[in-house]
């Protein structure tokens, strides 16, 4: 079943310098990154990025620092603007809005949660959750049944009162998600959010958002340079690497058929059985006869299977949803699925 | 016969400098030089005068000497200050209503009034006794020694032109902030009225403005104490946090929400130093300006100088000491109380 694409980006480039349009036609002569800053003291920021984002998905735009991935985010609500390239919000054109079309979008179609958290310091726990109400000229007493619910949502119960001062890392992002939740924004761009939290927390946070998804089913945007994250929460996963989509795609997908050395070298360290699932490796039967050791949703990681199994590598599992067999699931075959894709070797040479 | 003769004969202007036979009054040194009507000894070149205007007079007295320079300076200056005074005395007229005023007011009222209402207003903006009571023991003694109606007119001044500073320089401190054109414009003018050495602000004033009027010590305290709180809040919305602008910007604020609520807010610990160090100045300046008819406290160190009264004029200046202890506390007690409510 796909979904309409809510964000759709076409051929933007972004090139950073005195003059861009000239560093523009270089990089369209196919001049490269590190050229261009050589030769004619440009940087080059973003080149030619196709994403579509999809209504009530996760899109995880995933890539180290300098691979332009905080200042794509930027460019969906204009925060940069582009050198070329055409943004598209449903079917309008944002390239095309005036000052107040674009203000309208960030007040009510977009909120924004950051990795620095940047709330108000002087202002309450509260008035920060309702900034984006507040913004558009409503009163403390119009936005703060919202705002309290949000922050009694987020764990924030309480706190309400409190400075963000007053509060730890973990708790002010929790404001930050409230803050955006608050502005019943259909979009949700998210900005590193978890990347300043300690990794216990940003596990919480991180199930936190998949909960309030399950519920909110808003189209979130979310950047991170962190692998694991990225395949925790994507529905689709854009790979960004010095300015260019080196891969996107079902993150499953990039997993098993990675198309690229760099993402083979990122994929080579996380744990496939955790984070590869049922639905990926499943097989249709190709028997009747087959003596089945028991049933297993398609949602599931191959962890819980190989738990399930004990270790019995001559098992085959029933795969359900609903009540209903969707397909089958050898031992043999997740074995395979764990093998690790060859790392590259490049890395194998800098590894000695 | 001068050093520079060669000069203008070689150039030809011997014609031109004698034609203009110089009438202008003899220096001292010329008079000297005359009585003695010795013939000027051949210089060596260790004497060589620097070949200045008044040297160079002296080989061509057609040549201006350099006190026509000032002579000049002068001149134009009375020339044009009178249509300056007819735009600048209305607009500044105010200034002297509000001196006038407020020294009346305070003056005026009986001092079971004015002190405990000093002491609330401490006490509302640093919520400290502690300094209530500094503040309540200093006013008693500068009143017991019956300098009250100088610490007064003192405070009373320092109260309108450090008001008028903060009403003008956060202004002018934002608009710097928001546009690198007005900062390089307005920095080298904050460079100069931080750098004058107090007493020269007092000179082209004397001229402008009689010296009967409040108004002329007003401008001269503003002109002098404006500079920090400017400079202050330039930099204090030039360092409010960027993601913080950048969350403001993501959430749709127009430049205005912008400024208000975020901006000026995060920018405060920096806007009232510059307040305090506003202040300090005006009071620095107040005792200057007591040269030109501004009363207090300064008038009394500066008898304490004409008439050499030890006594009165070391009295005075501790007096001076104590009022500047006392602004200097309140308004860092306030700064500190702000600085915590929004630590980051």
């Amino acid at each position: 079943m796909e979904k309409d694409i809510k964000i759709s980006i076409k051929h933007l480039y972004k090139i950073f310098g005195p003059t861009p349009d000239v560093g523009l036609e270089y990089v369209r002569r196919g001049m490269n990154k590190s050229d261009l800053l050589e030769k004619q003291n440009h940087v080059l920021g973003l080149r030619d990025i196709n994403v579509d984002m999809r209504d009530g998905e996760i899109t995880v735009i995933m890539g180290l620092s300098g691979s332009g991935k905080s200042t794509l985010i930027r460019h969906l609500n204009r925060l940069i603007e582009p050198t070329a390239g055409e943004i598209r919000f449903g079917d309008e054109d944002v390239m095309q809005y005036d000052e107040t079309q674009l203000r309208k979008l960030r007040r009510e179609r977009m909120s924004m949660v950051f990795q620095k958290f940047a709330l108000l310091p002087h202002r309450t726990v509260l008035d920060n959750a309702g900034m984006a109400m507040d913004v558009r000229g409503k009163k403390t007493e119009d936005y703060e049944a919202e705002a309290r619910k949000w922050l009694a949502r987020v764990g924030l119960e309480g706190n309400e009162n409190q400075y963000p001062h007053q509060l730890s890392g973990g708790m002010q992002q929790r404001v930050g998600i409230a803050r955006a939740l608050v502005s019943n924004a259909p979009v949700m761009l998210m900005d590193e959010a978890f990347s300043a939290l300690d990794p216990l927390i940003r596990s919480d946070m991180q199930d936190l958002l998949l909960e309030l998804q399950e519920e909110l089913k808003k189209t979130i945007v979310f950047i991170t340079h962190d692998l694991d994250e990225a395949l925790k929460l994507a529905d689709h996963l854009v790979i960004l690497k010095d300015g260019e989509v080196i891969q996107q795609g079902d993150p499953q997908d990039i997993l098993l058929n990675p198309n690229d050395p760099y993402i083979i070298d990122f994929i080579s360290d996380i744990n496939r059985a955790r984070v590869l699932r049922v639905r990926s490796i499943m097989t249709q039967p190709d028997r009747d006869d087959i003596e089945y050791a028991g049933d297993i949703t398609e949602k599931d990681n191959l962890e819980t299977v190989l738990s399930r199994s004990k270790g019995d590598t001559s098992l085959t599992f029933r795969v359900v949803r609903d009540g209903q067999q969707v397909g089958a699931l050898t031992m043999k075959d997740l074995t395979r699925a764990l093998v690790p894709t060859e790392a590259s070797s490049e890395r194998d040479n800098r590894a000695n | 016969m001068a050093t520079y003769d060669a000069v203008f004969t070689s150039l030809g202007l011997e014609d031109w400098c004698t034609e203009g036979k110089s009438d202008a009054p003899m220096s001292m040194a010329q008079l000297l030089s005359k009585a003695k009507g010795g013939e000027p000894t051949e210089t060596s070149l260790w004497d060589l005068p620097f070949p200045s205007m008044d040297a160079l007079n002296k080989a061509c007295p057609a040549f201006p000497q350099s006190r026509e320079l000032t002579k000049g300076l002068e001149e134009g200056f009375l020339a044009v200050k009178d249509s300056m005074s007819v735009v600048l005395d209305p607009i500044t007229q105010p200034l002297s209503w509000a001196l006038d005023g407020t020294l009346y007011a305070m003056l005026s009222a009986p001092w079971w009034i004015v002190i405990p209402l000093l002491l609330a207003v401490v006490f509302v903006v640093s919520k400290s006794w502690k300094l209530v009571g500094f503040v309540a023991a200093s006013f008693v003694t500068l009143a017991f020694i019956d300098y009250y109606t100088y610490a007064m007119q003192t405070l009373a001044i320092i109260f309108v032109c450090a008001f008028l500073c903060v009403l003008l320089g956060v202004p002018i401190g934002i608009a710097m902030s928001r546009s690198d054109m007005m900062q390089r414009m307005t920095i080298p003018v904050l460079d100069m009225l931080q750098t004058l050495p107090p007493f020269v602000y007092l000179i082209p004033l004397i001229f402008l403005f009689s010296v009967t009027e409040s108004k002329l010590y007003g401008i001269a305290i503003i002109l002098y104490a404006i500079v920090p709180v400017i400079r202050l809040t330039n930099l204090g919305i030039r360092l409010v946090d960027k993601d913080v602008i950048e969350a403001a910007d993501a959430f749709g604020m127009t430049p205005r929400q912008k400024l208000f609520k975020v901006q000026i807010p995060l920018a405060l610990p920096n806007i009232m130093a510059g307040v305090n160090q506003t202040i300090m100045m005006s009071l620095a300046m107040v005792v200057i300006a007591s040269l030109v008819s501004a009363p207090g406290l300064g008038v009394l160190v500066l008898r304490g100088i004409r008439n050499l009264e030890l006594g009165v004029g070391l009295v005075s200046g501790l007096g001076i000491v104590i009022l500047a202890v006392i602004l200097d506390r309140v308004t860092k007690a306030s700064l500190a109380r702000i600085n915590a409510s929004q630590k980051h």
